[in-house]
């Protein structure tokens, strides 16, 4: 099954009920804290049809953060072959997109190396507003706004010529 | 509560649509940089690639390769040059894509 294939079938089975396992590979828990303010009421996860779920049995999205330390990955393995598919995998924040540590003899330094991952949510941490909309891509509500932006900014005016 | 209740019987949508409304506390949130590429010449961009702790910048011929994925927003490039680097104001960054993530900033005065 393609990835595409996947998303129509996460989108036409699991548009209203989506349950997600959060999985921690080593991370700073500072995405873990955003992504419990993701079912407080300011944000309220729940309204768009997203749920916590404390087994990978009823998860079908793993929601993975850290760099994936080598000592976690038979979890990491063990928890995504207990899922049933169709099934999603979203790495979050810097660290499980290969940022902040490098390859080396305790970690993987990005979550791809173990899991397919199917959206990459970058920030560190990503802000909830970010995850949520990591959250809609993953099921194809949202559309993806990365591929256009060029990071670049327009250049200075006259006005602020002189500092630097 | 009430209002909702009745609107989401009558029209059997229980869900509401992301972003119910605009969000206030999303410009407050530190953002990856942008960068200015008429300020950008090779020097300034080898000061920012030494200033990055997350490796998320790197340099090739002409090229400031700069990795959306890999950047923590931390600012540090914005406090070593901050003629040459700004915020971008971008934070729905969530993609299927990991290359997407890569971004080539062309530099002042070299060919790409």
């Amino acid at each position: 099954m393609t990835a595409e294939e996947l998303r129509e079938t996460i989108a036409r089975q699991f548009g209203r009920s989506l349950h997600i396992r959060t999985l921690d590979t080593g991370s700073c828990a500072v995405c873990e804290q955003e992504i419990r303010l993701l079912a407080a009421p300011h944000y309220d996860l729940h309204r768009l049809g997203f749920f916590f779920t404390p087994a990978p049995r009823h998860a079908d999205l793993l929601l993975v953060t850290g760099p994936m330390i080598r000592a976690f990955e038979v979890a990491v393995r063990k928890t995504y072959a207990a899922m049933p598919g169709p099934k999603v995998v979203v790495a979050t924040g810097a660290c499980a997109l290969g940022g902040v540590y490098p390859e080396d003899p305790f970690t993987h330094g990005t979550v791809g190396a173990v899991l397919p991952v199917d959206v990459w949510i970058p920030g560190c941490p990503p802000s909830p507003l970010a995850l949520l909309h990591g959250l809609g891509v993953a099921v194809g509500k949202l559309a993806e706004r990365v591929r256009d932006l060029s990071f670049t900014a327009p250049d200075y005016t006259e006005r602020a010529g002189g500092d630097s | 509560m009430t209002l909702w209740f009745i609107r989401g019987i009558r029209r059997g949508v229980v869900t509401t649509r992301y972003p119910a409304k605009p969000d206030t506390s999303a410009r407050y949130l530190p953002t990856p940089p942008a960068f200015r590429p008429r300020q950008l010449t090779g020097q300034v961009a080898d000061r920012l690639v030494a200033a990055c702790p997350s490796s998320a910048l790197r340099r090739e011929d002409g090229v400031l390769i700069y990795d959306v994925g890999a950047c923590t927003a931390c600012g540090r490039c914005a406090a070593e040059a901050p003629h040459a680097v700004t915020a971008s104001g971008a934070f729905e960054l969530a993609t299927t894509d990991r290359s997407v993530l890569i971004k080539r900033i062309p530099l002042r005065g070299e060919a790409r």
